[in-house]
């Protein structure tokens, strides 16, 4: 897995233009994250008809992780390496966007927005992206992101966030705020239900 | 809401609100019903990874020590300060004052802007203009220009140096616990004028005169580590202490001996014990010859005579001193600077030389830096008066509290027209001037300092400035640029690149680049340290003669002000860690107290917590009574550090300032510190102390129990020493009790065949070495920094509500019959982890449970709040927290000190001792990610961490290798309150007495 981030994150940094081409073969190195999937078209209207909180910017999910087959951890770059799993700042977006600009109009709105952020970024008075969080934990429990995906492999984000490459927009499928969602999972995989494991 | 007017009535209200609890939780989805925000990174720090913390190397700024720091950092803040284990100073170790430098970084009274003084009031400025304003004072004030600094030793002070003499100004490097009676005392002894190293891990014999080596006298950090090795007991012997002095403070708590000393005749003692030495052996240095006809008179029945102490004891003492080699006599501290102070330097001088000890113990060339001393402040307060300077700088120090107010420094102050503080803090000082440039915290900023020859620790910024700060050495560049003339020659564009170009010039050849590189990873540079000169008597050793210092004022009571361990010269009295963490001697947190011997109290019917009022020539104050038997009956003691008019919130108008009381006068150089006497006066009123001590004595409980060096040595249990001294004996259970608790026992044993508890585990305890640990309560501000403890406050604290999950226990032993010797111990009180734990199987909720790994569990979001395993918990070492303290202790921008690794405890809760949980999962978390085992040391606890004797060891008991197992199997080991049968998983390890 490591590799394979060690190979975006070049691509990126060479040749921004030929990032997808470089992504899309190292996606084919590995079994990908699952299968490829047609995004839907959809304009930014479009969104509120879609489950989950609608997001400053219409960010597609599946066009990223599903179409274009992007690894979850080129994005959440610490997920197999920290506790937390990463948003991505508006540089990593911009790494692609500055030359990405969309295919059409809708999506070029939405890069547009993007854009915007970024321009703005040095002026504290303009208005900041602010993602509207839908997976919260309570801040008495302790989730570890790096121990699942050591445990589970690189691809284990839908056992909780679901099928994100299939979602336009991201709405929550399980509850993981709620503490029968954890243990089920401990129990079936025989691994430790010690309470202060999580919660200390 | 009012039915009414809104025409809805109570049940329809709540239907409503049902409806719309539910909705919100039905869209949102989520349990907690609220709508967060996740802002992301513009662009992202390449140092930061959330969730993993990134420490960066600085250099501690709290006290002119200069220990090294690694400062804990998450999410680009800073959150928890450690000592950096590269540094020769602390070693990796850090004291209480250090680790609060962090309440100072998000201390809510800094000042958060530059501001400038109009009329009474103050308003913001922007930068250029404070700085024009600066300039614009300045340009006519050529040779009338005054600095006073705290800063030590390093490029900003040189910075300021320069720029103060192209100004023609007068440069006070100031700082208020300064040690010129010692220098003045090498240099009259010696012909050294500077501060020697003292290295306590190799004296075999330690005795203090006064000197307050464990609590603010020099570098403490390093000193205590010395003294722990020197004095913890090795298996075979340990050095002794004895303290000679009239008040017993937390040295004198760690010592062997005490001798209550008639105040100010210290230097009788030293005489008379190098008097005995030279009399009795021939071993002496051959030039030390010369001393024997001056000492000569100094005869044990005159010092004996003069000091309160028996001959015998004289003598004693001396004989010990001399057969111990090598040994070590320290003196000085603002707590013995009497007006005879360079005198009592002076004399240890001597004992240490004809002791042998001078050049092993006693190291000279160290290059300690010295400060101006208060002989030129003196001349400053008189050059102000005379209307001498028109412009003052005050940066770092704040005379104007540090100070006693018959100084006149305020009044002369007063006098110049224009004022301006670099205070990060509207301190006394800053609260007077013009114009405020608030510097950086050291935590914020580029600066460096050399606390010896051959390191210079560096400081850089670790996060981005809470407030619209300036670092004072750009101010200085600014303001050179600007005003240009003679300032023009400082033309760094920022004080960073002056800083990186002073120290390419360090580099000695070698790649400036790569140098600098590897001084930030490791904090600083670190040479060894110089060749010691050999040092000889000098002409004017002979001469020294004695006279009782003098003091001021008709009083009764000889007014002895204490340098308190926790605030310092003051500076620590806005760090609410600091002032709810106990002092270390009375255990009286969040104000000041007045210490009289059991005797002065009956004979004048006062009792604790009575108001009352201290008069000297030059003031008065009113504190309440704490009577101590620690103290000579003829003194009263008071400690210093509180009673701030200014600084903060959480400084001002607490306790009473001690400094108003005394004089300024007649101190050779110094501030004589102690040289009034008060008469004290009774107010029939009462304030109740903030005590965190319960009972001060064990009544045979054998919490903190000891053996007498001999026993030790023998390799005896504490049970075979108690017999030996024909103590009653333990309270061990009877035969039938054994039997029956025997059954108890294995039943116990038996629920860990079953789950999870069969499986192979980890199983954490700890041990603490009594021998080592000084009581200086170090671990507990770790413990409140690691584990985002609240402090609860005075009005708390009273009820017996502090959190302190760890806390140092204090018992006075004997002292209760006249000619009993009065001692102390300590003994660090935290949760047993029993395997067998009480508070466990009362929770109705499982809240308090027993996890796999031999810790006792807490798990917050279970507990309801019972209270029970706390009434059931026979160490008190449960917390219940009774109102939303966190909401307080924790308000911005205190809240940027969290760490996020632990909850933040709501109302209700009861909390405790995690044996730091957190630390223990994130090593597993570790070792896992990097397939292997987890090892012994991987998992260090904050009060471990933090300990400067290294008396606290943790690790895996089923590891039979392991540290704590080895230091378990001493002889010496013991649980606290064994015969319930709680089975603590921390052994504690007897003190050992010489």
């Amino acid at each position: 897995m490591r590799k394979l981030l060690g190979i975006g994150v070049i691509a990126g940094a060479i040749a921004v233009g030929a990032l997808v081409p470089a992504l899309r073969r190292s996606g084919a190195q590995q079994k990908p994250a699952v299968d490829s999937v047609t995004a839907p078209r959809l304009a930014v209207g479009d969104s509120s008809n879609l489950k989950g909180p609608r997001q400053p910017i219409f960010f597609r999910h599946d066009i990223h992780a599903g179409q274009l087959k992007m690894q979850c951890q080129y994005c959440h770059y610490t997920v197999n390496r920290a506790t937390e799993p990463g948003i991505p700042s508006v540089e990593t977006c911009m790494g692609c966007h500055l030359v990405v600009g969309g295919t059409d109009s809708t999506h070029k709105a939405e890069i547009k927005k993007l854009r915007q952020y970024w321009a703005d970024r040095a002026d504290p008075a303009k208005p900041k992206l602010e993602w509207t969080r839908i997976h919260t934990l309570a801040r008495y429990a302790h989730f570890p992101h790096m121990r699942h995906i050591k445990a589970m492999g690189p691809n284990a984000c839908q056992t909780c966030h679901g099928d994100v490459a299939r979602m336009p927009q991201v709405f929550k499928v399980n509850n993981v705020n709620n503490m029968g969602f954890c243990v089920s999972c401990h129990i079936a995989r025989k691994v430790t239900r010690d309470c202060t494991a999580c919660h200390y | 809401m009012n039915d009414d007017t809104q025409g809805i009535d109570r049940r329809r209200f709540l239907t409503v609100l049902g409806v719309a609890g539910a909705g919100t939780a039905a869209l949102s989805g989520c349990s907690t019903g609220k709508v967060e925000k996740l802002i992301p990174y513009l662009v992202q720090d390449e140092d930061q990874v959330p969730g993993i913390p990134t420490w960066y190397a600085s250099t501690c700024t709290e006290c002119p020590a200069g220990c090294g720091l690694h400062v804990k950092t998450r999410e680009a803040r800073a959150i928890k300060l450690e000592g950096n284990p590269d540094h020769p100073v602390n070693a990796g170790t850090l004291c209480h004052r250090g680790q609060a430098g962090l309440q100072g970084l998000y201390n809510p009274g800094r000042t958060r802007a530059p501001m400038v003084r109009e009329g009474n009031a103050r308003k913001d400025v922007s930068w250029d203009d404070a700085i024009g304003r600066l300039v614009q004072k300045l340009a006519g004030a050529s040779g009338k220009v005054a600095v006073i600094s705290g800063a030590g030793p390093g490029t900003f002070s040189d910075l300021l140096a320069g720029w103060t003499t192209a100004l023609a100004g007068k440069l006070v490097r100031y700082e208020a616990f300064d040690r010129a009676p010692e220098r003045a005392a090498n240099k009259q002894v010696f012909g050294l004028d500077e501060l020697p190293v003292y290295d306590f891990a190799q004296a075999r014999h330690i005795v203090s005169f006064g000197a307050d080596f464990l609590e603010t006298w020099g570098p403490v950090v390093e000193q205590q580590r010395g003294f722990a090795k020197a004095h913890g007991f090795d298996g075979t012997g340990m050095a002794k202490l004895v303290y000679a002095g009239p008040r017993m403070n937390l040295t004198g708590m760690n010592a062997d001996e005490w001798h209550p000393l008639v105040a100010g005749t210290e230097a009788a003692l030293a005489l008379g014990m190098a008097n005995v030495i030279l009399s009795e052996r021939t071993s002496a240095p051959a030039d030390a010859g010369a001393l024997a006809a001056g000492l000569a008179a100094w005869t044990p029945e005159k010092v004996a005579q003069t000091t309160g102490m028996t001959t015998e004891a004289v003598r004693k003492l001396a004989r010990e001193f001399v057969s111990a080699s090598p040994s070590l006599a320290v003196a000085g501290g603002v707590g013995a600077q009497h007006r005879g102070a360079i005198t009592v330097a002076a004399a240890v001088n001597l004992l240490n030389y004809v002791a042998g000890n001078v050049g092993k113990t006693v190291r000279f060339g160290a290059g300690i830096p010295t400060s101006d001393g208060y002989g030129a402040m003196e001349d400053l307060i008189t050059a102000m008066n005379a209307g001498q300077i028109s412009v003052l700088l005050v940066h770092d120090c704040n005379p104007a509290y540090s100070l006693p107010k018959s100084a006149g420094f305020a009044a002369a102050m007063a006098k110049v027209p224009f004022k301006v503080s670099t205070s990060l803090f509207l301190d006394e000082t800053a609260a007077a001037c013009d114009l405020l440039l608030p510097n950086h915290h050291a935590l914020e900023r580029w600066d460096d300092v050399a606390p010896r020859a051959g390191v210079r620790g560096l400081m850089q910024p670790v996060m981005t400035p809470v407030f619209k700060t300036m670092h004072t050495g750009d101010v200085l560049l600014k303001t050179s640029q600007k005003a240009g003339g003679p300032l023009a020659q400082f033309n760094a564009p920022s004080f960073e690149a002056h800083l990186k170009q002073k120290w390419a010039g360090l580099s000695k050849g070698s790649d400036a680049a790569q140098f600098w590189r590897d001084a930030l990873v490791k904090g600083g540079i670190y040479d060894a340290a110089p060749a010691a000169p050999s040092v000889k008597l000098a002409a004017g050793a002979s001469g020294l003669t004695w006279a009782a210092p003098a003091f001021d004022g008709p009083g009764e009571f000889v007014f002895l002000p204490v340098p308190s361990s926790m605030y310092h010269d003051g500076r620590g009295a806005n760090r609410p860690w600091l002032l709810e963490n106990p002092d270390p001697v009375t255990k009286i947190t969040w104000g000041s107290w007045i210490e009289l011997h059991p005797d002065t109290a009956r004979r004048l019917d006062i009792r604790d917590g009575e108001v009352l009022r201290l008069k000297s020539p030059y003031g008065e104050v009113a504190a309440p009574a704490y009577v101590y038997p620690g103290v000579r009956p003829d003194v009263v003691a008071m400690g210093l550090g509180l009673g701030h008019t200014e600084y903060g919130e959480y400084a001002r108008g607490l306790g009473a300032n001690a400094l108003d009381l005394l004089g300024s006068k007649d101190g050779d150089g110094f501030l004589p510190y102690v040289s009034v006497k008060v008469e004290v006066e009774k107010t029939r009123e009462y304030h109740q102390l903030a005590r965190t001590d319960g009972n001060p004595r064990q009544l045979g409980r054998h919490i903190a129990d000891a053996m007498p060096l001999a026993h030790a040595a023998k390799g005896y249990t504490v049970e075979e020493s108690l017999k030996q001294v024909g103590e009653e004996e333990h309270e061990a259970n009877t035969e039938r009790e054994q039997e029956a608790l025997g059954g108890f026992r294995e039943k116990q044993v038996e629920k860990q065949k079953f789950g999870a508890y069969a499986e192979e585990h980890p199983r954490w305890g700890m041990a603490i070495d009594l021998a080592k640990c000084t009581g200086c309560a170090s671990c507990v501000t770790a413990c409140y920094s690691e584990n985002n403890i609240p402090w609860v406050g005075y009005d708390n604290v009273i009820r017996g509500r502090e959190m302190s999950w760890m806390r140092i226990e204090r018992y006075w032993e004997g002292g209760t019959e006249p000619g009993e010797p009065f001692g102390a111990r300590v003994i660090p009180m935290l949760c047993q982890h029993c395997e067998n734990a009480p508070c466990e199987p009362v929770c109705p909720v499982y809240a308090s449970y027993h996890t796999a790994d031999g810790l006792n569990g807490q798990v917050y979001n279970r507990c309801v709040g019972t209270r029970y395993c706390s009434n059931n918990c026979p160490y008190k070492v449960r917390y219940f927290n009774w109102f939303a303290f966190a909401k307080r202790a924790f308000a911005e921008p205190f809240n940027l000190q969290l760490n996020p690794d632990v909850t933040v405890r709501s109302r209700g809760v009861m909390e405790k001792c995690t044996f730091c949980v957190q630390r223990i999962r994130g090593a597993q978390h570790q070792a896992r990610m990097d397939d292997r085992p987890l090892k012994d040391g991987d998992v260090v606890t904050a009060c471990q961490q933090a300990c400067p004797s290294g008396a606290i060891v943790f690790g895996n008991v089923n590891d039979p290798e392991s540290r704590v197992v080895k230091a378990k199997q001493d002889h010496r080991g013991y649980h606290v309150l064994e015969e319930t049968n709680v089975r603590s998983s921390i052994t504690y390890l007897a003190k050992v007495q010489a």
